[in-house]
C-alpha cells in the first residue's frame, strides 16, 4: 500500500506559485545575471569604474558589442561598480565550487570562464561600426528607466531595451547569428558579451510610489526620493546574497499600478457583503453598528482607478472611503468623555424628498505632552515578494518618516521574517535615531535571516520594553504573506492567546497589490486590537504613519458602538450607508463582551443614514394588512420603542442616538446619548459645514461605484460638483485627489 | 524559437545571452518551484527557494558545459538549494493566513481546514530522515532513476535503493498509525 501511495505522490497537485513570485524570481535572476556580466567586463576595464561610482560608463557601453547583433545595453540599474566586480566574481566561483564539491559530476570549474573578459571589447574596434549594428535594436523598445530621474538620465543615451515579450522575434533573428558565433566561442567563452539591460518584463513603472500631487511642500519627500534613487546601486553591493532580491528590481518588476489587470486583482480576496437594505422604521426601528476607522478600502480603490479600472464592487467599503479623510468636526473639550458626536440633518442631494442624517464623531486629540510613551515593534515581511518599490522600499521610507515624528523617549524595534526571521533592531530609543536609520537601511527583501519565529520575536521585544502606561504595539508590515516563522503551531497559539490580553496591540500595514489578501488583512485588523491600513504611496504612508500616527497608535476609546432608534412617527424608512461588515445585533449594544471598533486620538468617524420622512415617497410599501403603521406607531409606540426610551411618542425627534464605549484600560462601557431633533436640520445642503458636505460626496461616490441601487440618477459629475464645493483647506491635497479619482472613475473600465 | 533545446539555450546563456537565460528561467521556474514545494510543503518557501535557485543559476550558468543535460544540472541546483534551505530553517514552519486569523481572533474562530486530502502522506514523507525523504521524493516525485538520484544526492546507487527501502518500511508504520 505504501508502494501505491508513493506512486501517487507525484500526481498529487502542487499548489501553483503566484505569477508574481515567478516574475520576481526571474527578474532577480536577470539582475544577478547582468551583475556577472558587468563584473566580467569591468574586470578588464577596471580603470573605467571605481568603487561606489554610479556614473554610467557610456563609452564602454557603447563600444561593447553584443556578439550576435542583439541589443547591447549597459545595465544602468546595476551601474556596475568595482565593488560589484570584486564581490561578484569570487562569489560566482565560490558558489560554483561549493556545488561542485557536493556533486562530483558537476562541470569542472574554469575560473577563466567567469573572470575572463573580452580583451578586445571596450578598446579597439571602431565605434561607428558598432553603433551601426546597434541602431536597429535600439529602435526595438527603448523604454526609459522607471522610478527616478537619475536613472532616466543615465538611460537616455543608451540603446535598446530588450523586452521579454519581444523575445521571439529578436532571439529568433539572433539565433542563427548566435549559432555561428557560438562555434567559435563555445570552447573559449572568454568573450562574455556585455550585459543587456534590465529585463523589462513588462511596462515601466511610474515614479516611485507614485507620489501624488499632495506631496509638494512635504519636506521628507525629497529626502525620501533621494533615498530611493540611491537604492539600486547601494543594494547591489549587498546583492551577492542571492536570496536577496535587490531593490533595484523594482525597476524591473513593474509596479502593479501600471499594469494591473483584472486577472491580477482577482487574486485579492475580499469579503463581499451586500449593500445595506432599506428598512422600515415601523418594523425595525433600531439600527446598531460598530465604529470603523479603517481606511484600507480607499487606498485600494485609488490604486485600481489609477490603473484605469473600477475596483471590484466588493472591495468598496463606503464607510472606509468616508473615514479616509481628515475632518475637523467639533472636538470634545476634555478627555472625558473622549469623543463628541455631532449630528446634522440635511436634504439628500440625490433624492430631495429624503433626508440625510449625518453623524460625526470626533475623538479627543491628545496633545503631544499628554501622549503616552510608544513602545513599537515592527514585524516586517522581507520575503522576496516584498522587493518591488511599492512594498518594502515604501515601508522603509514610511518608517523613516515615522521615526522622525516620535518622541525621544519612544522606542522602536524591528523584527524581520521571510524564510527565517531575525531581529534587525533591538528596541532603541528615538534619541538614538542614527542607529534606527542604519537598521532600516539594511532591510532587504529576501535577505536571508535566520532565527526564532518572527511573531514570537516581535512579542518578545514588545514585552521586554513593556510599559503599562505606554502604547505597546506590534505593527505587521506585509503584502499578505503570513509565514511568520514559528517553531510550532501549538506554541504560537498559546503564545498569541497569552499576549492578547496583555496589552500588546497589533496593527497591520498592507502593501502591494496582486497578492494582497484583503480579507485576511481586514479580519486581522478587526479582530486584533488594531487597525489595518493599505499603503500604496509614500504620501499614503505618511498619512497613515505620521499624520495619523497619534490616532492609529493612541487609542482613546475602545469597543465603540453606535445605536440609533428611529422614531416611526417621523421616519418611514432608513438605510445606513456602508458599515455592512460592521453591523451588530441590537442586543450586542449593551453587551460589553461584544468587541467593536476603536477610536484613536483625534480620529474622526462618520456615519450617514438616508431616511425617508413619513409622508414622502417611499421604496417599501406599507403592508396591506398591517394598517397604516406610521399612525399606529405614533399613537401607540412599538414595543421596541417602549422598552428603550420609555415609550415616548414625541414627534419632535427623528430618532435617538446612543454611543457606547470603553476607556482604553477599562472593561465596562459608558454611554453617550443624543436626541436627533429638528434643530439639527439644515434647509439645504449648502448650509451644512464643508466637512459634512464633503463626506456626503464621498458616500455618494462609494454608492455609485459599488452600484448601490439608491443613488439612481446621481452622477459622477454631481459628485465632483458637490466635492468641489467642499474642498476647504485640504493642506495635503487629499480632497483634490479624491476629485481626480472621481474623474478617473468616469472613464475607468469595470 | 521556443522549440530550441535547453542545452542550446544554456550554452548561449553561458556565453552571456540574456534572452536565452530569461527563456530558460521562464521554462523551468515551475518545475523548480514544484520540487521546492514537495520538499517544504509551503508555497511561500517554495517561491523563496525557486527565486534563490534562479539567482544562483544566473552565476552558475556561466560555467555550464554541454556535458550534462541542462535539466539534470538544474535539478541538482534546485535540490541542493532546497535541502540547504530546510537545514537552515528546521525551526520554522509556514503558517496559513487563515490559521493566523484563527489564532488572533479566538472569538469567531473557524476551524482550520487545510483542504488537502493527502496531507497525511505528505507529512509522513516530510517527516522521514533527510536522506530517506530526499531519496523518496527524487525517485517518486521527480521521476529520477536510482542511479540519477544517487548522482544528485552524491551517494552510491545502492545507498539510494537502501534509503528508499527503509523509507517505505517507515512510511508504512507512520501511515498505519495515522489510520
Amino acid at each position: 500500500m505504501t508502494k501505491r501511495d508513493l506512486e501517487n505522490l507525484k500526481r498529487l497537485a502542487v499548489p501553483p506559485a503566484l505569477a508574481e513570485a515567478k516574475r520576481a524570481a526571474i527578474a532577480a535572476a536577470l539582475v544577478a545575471f547582468d551583475a556577472v556580466s558587468d563584473a566580467n567586463v569591468q574586470f578588464k576595464n577596471s580603470t573605467q569604474g571605481s568603487a561606489g561610482s554610479d556614473r554610467p560608463m557610456r563609452t564602454t557601453s557603447q563600444t561593447r558589442s553584443f556578439f550576435m547583433g542583439l541589443a547591447s545595453h549597459q545595465n544602468m540599474a546595476v551601474a556596475a561598480s568595482l565593488a560589484v566586480l570584486v564581490i561578484a566574481a569570487p562569489i560566482a566561483l565560490k558558489t560554483y565550487q561549493d556545488e561542485r564539491t557536493r556533486s562530483p559530476d558537476w562541470p569542472a570549474p574554469k575560473p577563466t570562464a567567469v573572470a575572463a573578459v573580452p580583451a578586445q571589447l571596450g578598446k579597439q574596434p571602431s565605434e561607428e561600426k558598432k553603433q551601426e549594428r546597434l541602431t536597429p535594436a535600439a529602435k526595438l523598445d527603448s523604454k526609459p528607466f522607471p522610478d527616478n530621474a537619475d536613472f532616466q538620465e543615465k538611460t537616455e543615451a543608451q540603446p535598446s531595451v530588450q523586452s521579454l515579450d519581444g523575445r521571439g522575434d529578436k532571439l529568433g533573428s539572433a539565433s542563427s547569428a548566435a549559432n555561428l558565433a557560438l562555434d567559435g566561442l563555445l570552447a573559449k567563452p572568454a568573450a562574455v558579451p556585455p550585459p543587456p539591460p534590465p529585463s523589462h518584463l513588462a511596462a515601466p513603472s511610474p515614479a516611485p510610489a507614485g507620489l501624488p500631487n499632495g506631496i509638494a511642500g512635504f519636506d521628507a519627500g525629497k529626502a525620501a526620493r533621494d533615498e530611493l534613487s540611491n537604492l539600486p546601486a547601494r543594494q547591489l553591493k549587498f546583492g551577492q546574497s542571492n536570496l536577496g532580491m535587490p531593490n533595484s528590481l523594482a525597476s524591473v518588476e513593474p509596479p502593479e499600478a501600471s499594469k494591473a489587470r483584472p486577472s491580477d486583482e482577482e487574486r485579492d480576496v475580499f469579503n463581499a457583503p451586500d449593500v445595506n437594505p432599506v428598512k422600515q422604521a415601523a418594523t425595525e426601528p433600531v439600527s446598531t453598528f460598530s465604529i470603523d476607522v479603517d481606511t484600507a478600502s480607499y487606498s485600494f480603490m485609488r490604486r485600481a482607478l489609477n490603473s484605469g479600472h473600477l475596483p471590484p464592487k466588493e472591495a468598496v467599503r463606503v464607510e472606509e472611503l468616508i473615514n479616509y479623510f481628515p475632518y475637523s468636526y467639533p472636538a470634545p473639550e476634555s478627555a472625558d468623555p473622549p469623543f463628541k458626536p455631532t449630528v446634522t440633518v440635511m436634504p439628500s442631494p440625490w433624492k430631495p424628498t429624503d433626508k440625510l442624517v449625518h453623524i460625526a464623531i470626533k475623538g479627543y486629540d491628545l496633545k503631544r505632552a499628554e501622549r503616552p510613551r510608544a513602545n513599537l515593534v515592527f514585524l516586517m515581511d522581507v520575503s522576496g515578494s516584498m522587493g518591488p518599490e511599492d512594498r518594502l522600499p515604501l515601508v522603509k521610507n514610511a518608517l523613516r518618516l515615522l521615526v522622525d515624528q516620535l518622541q525621544p523617549d519612544d522606542t522602536v524595534g524591528i523584527v524581520t521574517y521571510a524564510s527565517g526571521s531575525g531581529i534587525a533592531l533591538e528596541p532603541t530609543k528615538i534619541s538614538d535615531k542614527q542607529k534606527i536609520f542604519a537598521a532600516i537601511d539594511k532591510l532587504e527583501a529576501g535577505g536571508s535571516t535566520n532565527g526564532a519565529g518572527g511573531i514570537a520575536d516581535a512579542y518578545r521585544l514588545a514585552e521586554a520594553g513593556f510599559d503599562k502606561s505606554a502604547v505597546n504595539r506590534i505593527i505587521l508590515a506585509t503584502d499578505g504573506d503570513f509565514n511568520v516563522g514559528i517553531t510550532d503551531r501549538d506554541q504560537l497559539t498559546s503564545y498569541i492567546e497569552r499576549k492578547r490580553n496583555s496589552g500588546v496591540f497589533l496593527s497591520v500595514l498592507g502593501v502591494g497589490q496582486g497578492n494582497h489578501n484583503d480579507a485576511v488583512m481586514q479580519s486581522l485588523a478587526q479582530n486584533g486590537n488594531g487597525t489595518a491600513a493599505y499603503v500604496d504611496t509614500l504620501n499614503e504612508a505618511r498619512k497613515v504613519l505620521v499624520d495619523e500616527a497619534s490616532s492609529s497608535l493612541f487609542t482613546i476609546a475602545k469597543d465603540v458602538k453606535a445605536q440609533i432608534e428611529w422614531n416611526p412617527a417621523r421616519v418611514a424608512e432608513y438605510r445606513l450607508v456602508g458599515y455592512e461588515t460592521r453591523a451588530l445585533k441590537r442586543e450586542d449594544f449593551n453587551n460589553d463582551q461584544v468587541d467593536a471598533g476603536d477610536i484613536g486620538s483625534g480620529h474622526a468617524v462618520t456615519a450617514i443614514y438616508e431616511v425617508t420622512p413619513v409622508g414622502a415617497p417611499r421604496l417599501v410599501d406599507d403592508l396591506r394588512y398591517a394598517k397604516a403603521t406610521a399612525e399606529t406607531a405614533a399613537a401607540s409606540p412599538s414595543p421596541a420603542a417602549a422598552t428603550s426610551s420609555g415609550g415616548r411618542s414625541d414627534t419632535a425627534e427623528l430618532g435617538y442616538l446612543k454611543l457606547r464605549y470603553k476607556k482604553p484600560n477599562e472593561t465596562t462601557s459608558q454611554l453617550i446619548s443624543l436626541p436627533i431633533t429638528d434643530e439639527l436640520s439644515k434647509p439645504t445642503i449648502t448650509d451644512v459645514p464643508q466637512d459634512v458636505r464633503f463626506s456626503v460626496a464621498v458616500a455618494a461616490f462609494g454608492d455609485i461605484v459599488r452600484g448601490a441601487p439608491y443613488v439612481n440618477g446621481y452622477t459622477y459629475d454631481d459628485v465632483i460638483a458637490l466635492a468641489q464645493s467642499a474642498r476647504g483647506d485640504d493642506p495635503y491635497g487629499y480632497r483634490a485627489e479624491f476629485i481626480n479619482l472621481v474623474r478617473l472613475a468616469k472613464s475607468a473600465r469595470p | 524559437m521556443s522549440e530550441e533545446k535547453d542545452e542550446t539555450l544554456a550554452r548561449r546563456a553561458a556565453g552571456g545571452c540574456r534572452a536565452s537565460f530569461a527563456l530558460l528561467l521562464e521554462r523551468h521556474y515551475d518545475r523548480v518551484y514544484r520540487l521546492a514545494w514537495r520538499w517544504t510543503g509551503s508555497q511561500t518557501a517554495g517561491q523563496d527557494i525557486a527565486q534563490d535557485v534562479a539567482a544562483k543559476l544566473a552565476r552558475a550558468i556561466r560555467t555550464y558545459r554541454a556535458d550534462a543535460a541542462f535539466s539534470t544540472w538544474l535539478h541538482r541546483i534546485a535540490y541542493t538549494t532546497t535541502v540547504d534551505f530546510l537545514r537552515s530553517n528546521q525551526r520554522t514552519v509556514a503558517v496559513d493566513p487563515s490559521e493566523i486569523v484563527r489564532l488572533i481572533d479566538s472569538a469567531s474562530s473557524v476551524p482550520h481546514d487545510t483542504g488537502a486530502a493527502h496531507d497525511d502522506l505528505w507529512n509522513a514523507v516530510r517527516s522521514l530522515p533527510d536522506q530517506q525523504r530526499d531519496a523518496v521524493l527524487l525517485v517518486y516525485c521527480e521521476d529520477l532513476s536510482h542511479a540519477e538520484a544517487s548522482a544528485v544526492m552524491g551517494c552510491s546507487e545502492k545507498t539510494v535503493s537502501w534509503h528508499v527501502h527503509e523509507a517505505k518500511k517507515r512510511l508504512k508504520i507512520i501511515l498505519e498509525a495515522v489510520d
